[in-house]
């Protein structure tokens, strides 16, 4: 029975004309919506990983105990010297605050001293290496542009020092980075880590180590380690609200279908009541007619992962090559997020999108069909049933 | 051989608050090869009484027996297994399936049986030879006339070499020449098959056809009548 129910319902639906093809429309964009935008999210998210990881997270970080990176205060006591054999894979990094007067206004900043010849995070500091100026510094190009510096612009700061007397020299920008990673940038000065200990007075200081990938942790006093999957989990958690939040839009698209199809089954089991009986004067019994009339909903969606995949296919394909551009104001999340974002489409996206539109589909046709298992025949085919 | 046997048959149909007895206490028996009518008024019961014979309905009192089987014990399955096999209809508005061709609605029933495709296929360009529609297996059921419908309607009921053919005045959209014409066909396979032929009709040109002739009025047979000798079948 299934092939034959498969069969007549395929010739049925196909028969049907317009108001197939509309369903089956309305359905596919669905479809694809679905899979463009979590293609979407997934892609970045993996750029976010990806470049979260390559300018700020290395292979995990372990923290002086008394930091806190949500409390700006605890930067003042949170650090210290770091024993253990372990420090040759570690990368450390000071942070302290300090004030930066660029044309006459003041701006808190955030002091970030790192080693110059580190090779695990992907901030430029070689430069350091290739510079006689004073006080050296990177910023990213939010800060750059949210300041108006450029490179080589002389700029005044004002930091404290471990007893917290105030200090004042110009630092020299010899770098403006390009970067994805809005908490590398904004607000941040990178120097060399040797003249912050200098400038500050706590030589061999760090507020946080970065670790390197054949670090293995054991546990140290005072200190505390955050693997990758702890850092990133914060970042998933972002980018998972946001998925939940563009949802609405598809879930609404696919209801809209959904709607469509069921309209168009009430009004079959109404306007077919003749053939209903006729199927069943062929010897169909009512279940088979309700089972034909559910395949034919399901089928709807059948076809439109059909339609969908023949102009889906090439369409998803070429805006994961191409990337799409996203908006500047994107930048402001807080989250990373690159110039482009490269949708990937995972198997489980794609069948579970699949399954969700089937499955959806098959129960919006199969409650109206439901209806026909009551039908008496007879009347059926006087076609008199309101 | 007796292929239908009608005892006592009763139905009622609720309306409003109480009921309506279109069939009262009804009494008949059909043979094999029988080619009979019944005529009447409209509302006298004879769709009501075909519906019973055809397991598309069941009695409320009495019994009804089809081609063996006690239509008042039939599950769904079971009745549908008796249509598909031993019972074909016809209509008055044919009731052909729209989207699919000539052949496809000849086919139906075959597919239903799940006969192999070479014997449906045989089977359905037999059928529609027998009612002179074999170059017509690929037009459109919204391409052909009401005499062709008729026909296409009546190759889709014999394609299954059923025992018992009921026609639900068949010649009520027809006219008077595709009446003739129909009737003849059915006449002929009625001769050569042995099948047995039920008709309900207005239609005194479809009267003539017919061997026996029932009169109901009122949901009761008033008048049962043999036409011509045929006896000797029985
Ligand atoms: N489902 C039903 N519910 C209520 N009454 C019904 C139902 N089916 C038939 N009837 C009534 O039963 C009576 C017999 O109906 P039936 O259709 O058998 O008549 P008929 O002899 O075939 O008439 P016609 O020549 O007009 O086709 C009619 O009065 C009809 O209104
Ligand atoms: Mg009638």
């Amino acid at each position: 029975m299934p092939v034959l129910a498969i069969k007549l319902a395929y010739r049925n639906l196909v028969g049907a004309g317009l108001r197939t093809w509309l369903n089956v429309s309305v359905l596919s964009f669905a479809f694809v919506v679905i899979i463009f935008h979590n293609g979407l999210i997934d892609g970045w998210n993996q750029q976010a990983r990806r470049d979260t990881i390559a300018w700020e997270y290395g292979f995990g970080h372990l923290l002086n105990k008394a930091y806190d990176p949500y409390d700006p205060f605890s930067l003042q006591d949170g650090h210290g010297i770091l024993q253990t054999k372990m420090r040759q894979r570690l990368i450390p990094v000071l942070i302290q605050q300090g004030t930066l007067y660029p044309g006459g206004r003041m701006v808190p900043v955030l002091l970030k001293g790192i080693e110059t010849d580190q090779e695990i995070l992907k901030l430029p500091t070689k430069l350091f290496l290739k510079t006689d100026a004073d006080i050296p510094a990177l910023i990213g190009k939010r800060m750059a542009r949210a300041l108006k510096l450029k490179k080589g612009d002389r700029v005044l700061l004002r930091w404290r020092d471990k007893n917290a007397t105030f200090d004042a020299a110009n630092i020299t920008i010899i770098g403006i980075f390009n970067n994805n990673v809005p908490t590398v940038d904004n607000g941040q000065i990178w120097i060399p880590i040797e003249k912050l200990w200098e400038m500050t007075g706590l030589s061999g200081h760090a507020t946080l180590f970065i670790a390197t990938n054949d670090y293995v942790h054991v546990p140290i006093p005072g200190w505390h380690f955050k693997d990758h999957d702890t850092l990133l989990a914060v970042l998933d958690n972002m980018i998972a609200m946001k998925k939940v939040g563009g949802s609405i839009i598809y879930f609404l698209l696919l209801a809209l279908a959904l709607l469509a199809i069921f309209d168009t089954q009430v009004l079959s089991v109404f306007r077919r009541q003749r053939e209903i009986g006729t199927y069943i004067a062929l010897g169909m019994t009512r279940l088979q007619v309700v089972a034909l009339f559910s395949m034919e909903g399901a089928m709807n969606s059948l076809l439109a992962t059909l339609v969908g995949s023949l102009y889906g296919i090439p369409l998803l394909f070429y805006f994961a090559k191409i990337g799409i551009g996203m908006p500047a104001t994107a930048d402001d999340m807080g989250i990373s997020i690159a110039e482009r974002i490269f949708p990937v489409y995972g198997a489980g996206l794609i069948l579970g999108t699949i399954a969700l539109v089937v499955i959806s589909a098959t129960i919006v046709s199969f409650l109206p069909a439901k209806k026909i298992a009551k039908m008496d025949p007879a009347d059926a085919l006087k076609g008199k049933i309101q | 051989m007796k292929i239908i046997s009608v005892e006592n048959v009763v139905k009622c149909f609720p309306v409003g608050d109480g009921k309506f007895t279109a069939l009262d206490h009804i009494s008949l028996d059909f043979f094999t090869g029988e080619f009979a009518g019944l005529v009447g008024p409209s509302g006298s019961g004879k769709t009501t009484l075909l519906n019973i014979i055809g397991s598309l309905d069941k009695p409320s009192k009495g019994k009804a027996q089809v081609a063996g089987k006690d239509i008042e014990a039939l599950t769904h399955k079971q009745a549908a297994q008796l249509r598909n096999h031993s019972i074909g209809f016809i209509f008055q508005v044919f009731n052909l399936l729209p989207v699919y061709t000539v052949f496809e609605n000849v086919e139906f029933a075959l597919l239903l049986q799940k006969k192999p495709w070479h014997e449906r296929k045989k089977a359905v360009m037999d059928a529609l030879e027998w009612v002179g529609l074999e170059n017509m297996a690929d037009k459109k059921i919204s391409k052909l006339s009401g005499g062709e419908s008729q026909r296409v309607a009546i190759a889709r009921a014999m394609v299954k070499r059923p025992r018992i053919m009921l026609a639900d005045e068949p010649s009520a959209n027809l006219d008077a020449k595709n009446t003739h014409s129909i009737m003849e066909t059915m006449k002929t396979l009625n001769q050569e098959f042995k099948t047995t032929f039920l008709f309900s009709t207005h239609d005194e040109k479809v009267m003539q056809y017919l061997d026996r002739i029932i009169h109901l009025e009122d949901g009761k047979v008033v008048k049962d009548e043999i036409i011509t000798s045929r006896k000797e079948d029985f």
